[in-house]
């Protein structure tokens, strides 16, 4: 793609290099539900360190608890055993140094595309006057192209208009994490892959700084986003079954990735490991 | 809202002229059988255009026109649905939002709302030592219901995905309470006190009548001691012109306030 290309350039090597402390830390966690059949473990004894600037991708079936772990990092839900640390601190609850997308958007839809991102603003970065605020708004919606939308009603918006406007909330608190569960699962596949541009170019404007962790159970999605795919067991009490390192240059194009013998080699071992849980599922 | 005088507003009005022309032949077919001791609706017409005439005179306490009658009414009705949705919504609210409260308080609510506003009379006489005040007290405790059971349902089938923003975007109780459970619950709670004014009108006939003094109530008994069939004939056909009036108001605001419908 071309804007990346550019922006590639701009993006001097310094901005790029990973530091060493890590921004995600997961050490041994493991997270269990109680419910009328008895006490239920979603997931066991899972530990695993993100690095600042790194997208990681976690995969798996439904179910098999890849949204629970998401969740012990944004704070929605508390580690039953072992903790969770972001950016140094340990994780008590949700904050506005992780910002996150969730699958089905998450607007209220009495407000305005504008009022949902302003009340985020607003009770995240209490210390902007109210212009900076306003003026945080607007940069963030035309930066997913979102400006001329202002003034319209979530129910106006379509699927993947939704999930910008979703975007550019979570990056409007501007977060040092960035936590997307399932984001464009809910999209068809072209909106999807435009998607899929937009985020790592608002990734690559922001210096690549952000750590990204995105929750789906789209193989192809997670090798043209991710540095890392996290593959996860069927739940329950599920574990980390094989994490596959993606080594494809960026700036990564959509077209002409498919081609590389790289992206063979991962889809097939991503294809294999997934699929082979299925063919054992279907006995 | 782009047309106001469409086909479908025509049709509107001309079912509705046909429904009171309707009205008027069963009338007057029941005026027909009695033998015309219930008066049928040209007898009554003539009292009506009497009684509108001067609808405000005033000629000492036991003599007044029925639009003082019928101010006199709307006011304390007005008093005594404000009083008791003050209580309900908040009420409401905080049933909607604690378990613990809605196990404690809602016994109580099914207890207490299928009492006759009737019942409620000495104990207010008593609370108030003035028929007045029992009046206003018989509406509130009666009406407060519809609103209290409408806004708790509504504030507690608040999506997950809703609180879900609130949580993840750090968002004060104030501000979850104005962005998020006002917003929501609005509709319900709206649904609610269209139940309720429903309610306190329907009362306000019967706390006057026990009442004595002044009010649309009151004026049905003085008639009926006055052996005036067409004036209390008149007063029905205001009560029912007013209830519906009343309902149309709140579903204009239902409509205003219904975001899940723009």
């Amino acid at each position: 793609m071309n804007m990346e290309q550019i922006l590639e350039e701009v993006i001097k090597p310094e901005h790029i290099a990973v530091e060493t402390q890590h921004s995600i830390s997961i050490s041994n966690v493991t997270v269990s539900f109680n419910t009328k059949k008895g006490t239920y473990t979603a997931i066991k004894n899972i530990s695993l360190d993100i690095n600042k600037g790194e997208i990681v991708s976690f995969i798996g079936h439904s179910g098999c608890g890849k949204s629970t772990l998401m969740n012990t990092i944004s704070g929605m839900t508390k580690p039953t055993i072992g903790h969770v640390k972001a950016n140094g601190n340990l994780v008590k609850g949700p904050g506005p140094d992780r910002g996150l997308v969730f699958q089905n958007y998450s607007l209220l839809p009495w407000l305005t595309v504008f009022q949902n991102i302003y009340v985020a603003v607003d009770s995240s970065l209490k210390d902007l006057t109210k212009a900076e605020k306003k003026q945080l708004v607007e940069k963030n919606l035309k930066m997913v192209n979102l400006w001329e939308h202002q003034h319209k009603l979530p129910s106006h918006l379509s699927g993947g208009m939704k999930q910008r406007v979703a975007i550019a909330r979570a990056f409007a608190i501007n977060p040092k994490i960035l936590l997307l569960d399932e984001p464009f699962g809910a999209l068809d596949a072209l909106t999807k892959g435009t998607m899929h541009v937009e985020l790592l170019k608002l990734w690559n404007l922001d210096n690549r700084d952000k750590t990204i962790v995105m929750v789906t159970h789209d193989i192809e999605e997670a090798i043209f986003l991710s540095d890392r795919v996290v593959v996860l067991n069927n739940g329950p009490e599920a574990t980390v079954k094989e994490i596959v390192s993606i080594n494809l240059d960026r700036p990564r194009n959509k077209k002409d990735i498919v081609h590389n013998p790289e992206y063979i080699r991962i889809h097939d071992r991503l294809l294999s490991l997934l699929v082979d849980k299925l063919s054992i599922h279907d006995m | 809202m782009k047309k106001i005088f469409n086909l479908q507003t025509v049709y509107s009005f001309l079912f509705f002229v046909g429904s009171l022309f309707l009205l008027g032949l069963i009338w007057q077919a029941v005026s027909i059988i009695t033998k015309n001791e219930i008066p049928g609706p040209l007898a009554t017409w003539v009292i009506a255009k009497e009684m509108f005439a001067e609808p405000f005179y005033d000629y000492g306490p036991n003599d007044k026109g029925i639009g003082i009658q019928l101010m006199s009414s709307l006011w304390r009705v007005f008093l005594g649905f404000g009083i008791g949705s003050l209580i309900a919504i908040p009420l409401g609210m905080l049933m909607g939002t604690s378990p613990f409260i809605m196990r404690l308080f809602n016994p109580i609510v099914q207890i207490l709302r299928p009492v006759s506003p009737l019942a409620w009379f000495p104990l207010g006489l008593l609370a108030f030592k003035a028929a007045a005040g029992a009046t206003i007290f018989i509406i509130t405790i009666t009406s407060l219901w519809p609103t209290l059971i409408n806004t708790s349902f509504g504030v507690s089938s608040i999506p997950q995905d809703h609180k879900n923003v609130g949580k993840a975007f750090g968002f004060s109780k104030w501000k979850y309470i104005t962005k998020i459970l006002i917003p929501f619950a609005l509709p319900h709670i709206i649904t609610g006190l269209r139940l309720s004014i429903g309610i306190a009108w329907m009362v306000i006939v019967a706390g006057e009548m026990l009442s004595g003094g002044s009010g649309i109530g009151f004026f049905v008994w003085d008639s009926w001691n006055g052996l005036s069939l067409e004036k209390i004939l008149v007063a029905i056909l205001i009560i029912g012109a007013v209830g519906l009036l009343l309902d149309k108001l709140f579903n204009m605001l239902q409509n205003v306030f219904a975001w899940d419908k723009k």
